[in-house]
C-alpha cells in the first residue's frame, strides 16, 4: 500500500488533485468509483490519527460517494435539455482550489526571495530577551481583539457554584398535629385552604406527606372534592 | 546632475526603520520648504531609481525596496547568510503551505469570510487563520452583510513587507479557470476523454446488448 505523509495534504481537495496527478487522471472526466475507493482508504487511515482534519475528509468521502451514486441514475437534465454530469460540481470546486495552489507556489518563491533582504530596523525586531515588547504587541490591537479577550475573559470566568442549606424547622409530627386541630376546629377541610397560608414549599410538601401518613393511620378521610384540582380532608370516623 | 531632492529623500527613509511613504516624504519636504515646494511622488520615485543605480554602482550591500506602498532600506541578497547569522527574525520559520494557501486566497478575495475560504480550501481553516492573525499578516477588516454578519479578513501591509510586494496589485494573477482549461495539458486530456468516452458508449452499447441477450 502506497505509504503517504499525512501532513502533505492541505485538506481532501488537495488529496484529490494528488490523485488526478499522481495517476495522470483527467479532471473534467474523474473515475468516480477509482478515486473514492482511493480516498476512503487515506480517510480510514487519518481517522485513526486526527480526528479534526477527519471530517473534512469524511465529509468529502461522502460527496464522492454521493456523485458515484448519481453517475448510476439516469443523468438528470437541466433548463437547457443537456445532461447535468454529476461530477460538474466537485471539478469547479477542484480548478478553483487549483488556481490557488498554482499561486501559493509563487507566493513561497516571493517569501524566500524576500527572506534574503533583511531590512532597516532588522536587529530590533529580534527577541534579545524572552520578553514580549508590549507596546509593539499593542501598536495593532483593534477593538475585534479587545472584544474577543474580553469575551473569553468572560467565558473563562467561572463563579464558585454556591448550594445553600437551610435547616428545615418542619416535622411531619408537627404537621399531623396541625392537621388535626384544623379538622378539629372544621369537621372537614379542603387541602388547598389548609395549605393556603403556609408559605414555604417545604412545609406544604411535609404537610402532604402528613396527611398520607394520617391517612395509613386512618385518623383522617380524603374524598374528591369538586374542584377536580383539589380534595377533602376529613375526620377518620366519619363515615361516608 | 542630481535630482535636488534625491540626498534628502535618502536621508528620511534611511532613518526610518519601517516603511516610509511617498506622501510622508513630501509632508516632510513641505513643511520645511514650503507648500509650494514642487515635489511630485513621480520625483520621488525617480530619486530611488538614480539611489539604486549609485548604490549598485558603488558595489553597496542594500538598496531601496520598494515595499508595501513606501519605501525601506534593505540589505542585497548576497549577504542574506551573513545577516542572518546574527539576527533570529529570520530563521523564524517560514510559513507552512496551509498558511500560504490561505493567504493567496485572502489576498485574491479580500476582503473574505471564514466559510468563504473554507468552502475554496474544503476544510477547516480556523487555527491557520489565527496564525495568520497572530503573525499580522491578515487583518480583521469587518463584517459582511450576510446572515450572521461574519467576520470579514483582509491582508495588512505587514503581508506586502513579508512577500516584497509593494501593492496588492503586483501579486502574480492567478490563472482563469478557462485558462486552466485551455492548458496544453488539459487540451491533451481533453483529447483523452473524447477517445474515452467515445470508447465507454461503444463499451455500454455493446454491453447493453448483452443485458438486452440476457433479459
Amino acid at each position: 500500500m502506497y505509504k503517504i505523509k499525512l501532513d502533505q495534504f492541505e485538506g481532501p481537495l488537495d488529496l484529490l488533485l494528488f490523485f488526478i496527478k499522481r495517476d495522470e487522471l483527467n479532471i473534467y472526466d474523474i473515475p468516480i468509483s477509482r478515486i473514492t475507493k482511493e480516498f476512503l482508504e487515506y480517510v480510514n487511515l487519518i481517522k485513526l490519527l486526527d480526528l479534526e482534519v477527519a471530517g473534512d475528509f469524511i465529509l468529502m468521502a461522502s460527496t464522492l460517494m454521493h456523485i458515484k451514486v448519481r453517475m448510476l441514475l439516469p443523468r438528470e437534465f437541466d433548463e437547457k435539455g443537456e445532461e447535468i454530469d454529476p461530477r460538474a460540481e466537485l471539478v469547479k470546486a477542484l480548478l478553483e482550489y487549483k488556481r490557488y495552489k498554482e499561486v501559493t507556489e509563487e507566493l513561497a518563491y516571493y517569501e524566500s526571495n524576500q527572506r534574503k533582504m533583511s531590512f532597516r530596523g532588522n536587529f530590533s525586531a529580534d527577541e534579545k530577551v524572552a520578553v514580549p515588547e508590549y507596546d509593539i504587541l499593542l501598536k495593532n490591537v483593534t477593538v475585534y481583539d479587545l472584544a474577543k479577550t474580553f469575551k473569553h475573559v468572560l467565558d473563562n470566568f467561572k463563579e464558585e457554584p454556591v448550594h445553600e442549606i437551610k435547616r428545615l424547622n418542619v416535622s411531619i409530627e408537627e404537621q399531623i398535629s396541625f392537621i388535626l386541630s384544623k379538622i378539629e376546629e372544621a369537621e372537614e377541610i379542603n387541602f388547598l385552604n389548609l395549605v393556603n397560608e403556609i408559605k414555604e414549599k417545604i412545609r406544604i410538601i411535609v404537610t402532604f406527606i402528613a396527611i398520607l401518613e394520617l391517612v395509613k393511620m386512618s385518623k383522617i378521610k380524603i374524598k374528591e372534592s369538586a374542584n377536580f384540582n383539589d380534595f377533602m380532608i376529613l375526620k377518620g370516623d366519619y363515615i361516608g | 546632475m542630481d535630482n535636488i531632492y534625491q540626498s534628502i529623500v535618502e536621508a528620511l527613509i534611511f532613518s526610518s526603520d519601517d516603511v516610509l511613504s511617498g506622501s510622508e516624504i513630501i509632508k516632510a519636504v513641505k513643511g520645511i520648504d514650503g507648500d509650494d515646494t514642487p515635489i511630485t511622488v513621480e520625483e520621488i520615485d525617480n530619486c530611488i531609481n538614480e539611489l539604486n543605480n549609485k548604490y549598485e554602482h558603488s558595489n553597496l550591500s542594500f538598496r531601496i525596496l520598494r515595499i508595501a506602498n513606501g519605501y525601506l532600506f534593505a540589505t542585497t541578497k548576497e549577504y542574506s547568510k551573513y545577516v542572518g547569522y546574527l539576527s533570529s527574525e529570520k530563521s523564524k520559520r517560514r510559513l507552512s503551505q496551509a498558511a500560504l494557501e490561505t493567504l493567496s486566497i485572502i489576498a485574491y478575495k479580500q476582503p473574505i469570510t471564514k466559510p468563504e475560504i473554507e468552502s475554496i480550501r474544503g476544510v477547516n481553516s480556523d487555527y491557520i487563520l489565527n496564525t495568520l492573525l497572530e503573525k499580522n499578516l491578515i487583518a480583521i477588516s469587518g463584517r459582511g452583510e450576510s446572515v450572521g454578519r461574519p467576520l470579514l479578513y483582509a491582508t495588512t501591509p505587514e503581508f506586502l513587507k513579508y512577500f516584497g510586494l509593494n501593492k496588492l496589485n503586483d501579486l502574480p494573477k492567478p490563472r482563469e479557470i478557462e485558462e486552466i482549461m485551455n492548458d496544453e495539458d488539459f487540451i491533451e486530456q481533453k483529447r483523452k476523454i473524447m477517445m474515452n468516452a467515445l470508447e465507454d458508449t461503444m463499451e455500454n452499447e455493446s454491453n447493453e446488448d448483452g443485458n438486452a441477450d440476457q433479459t
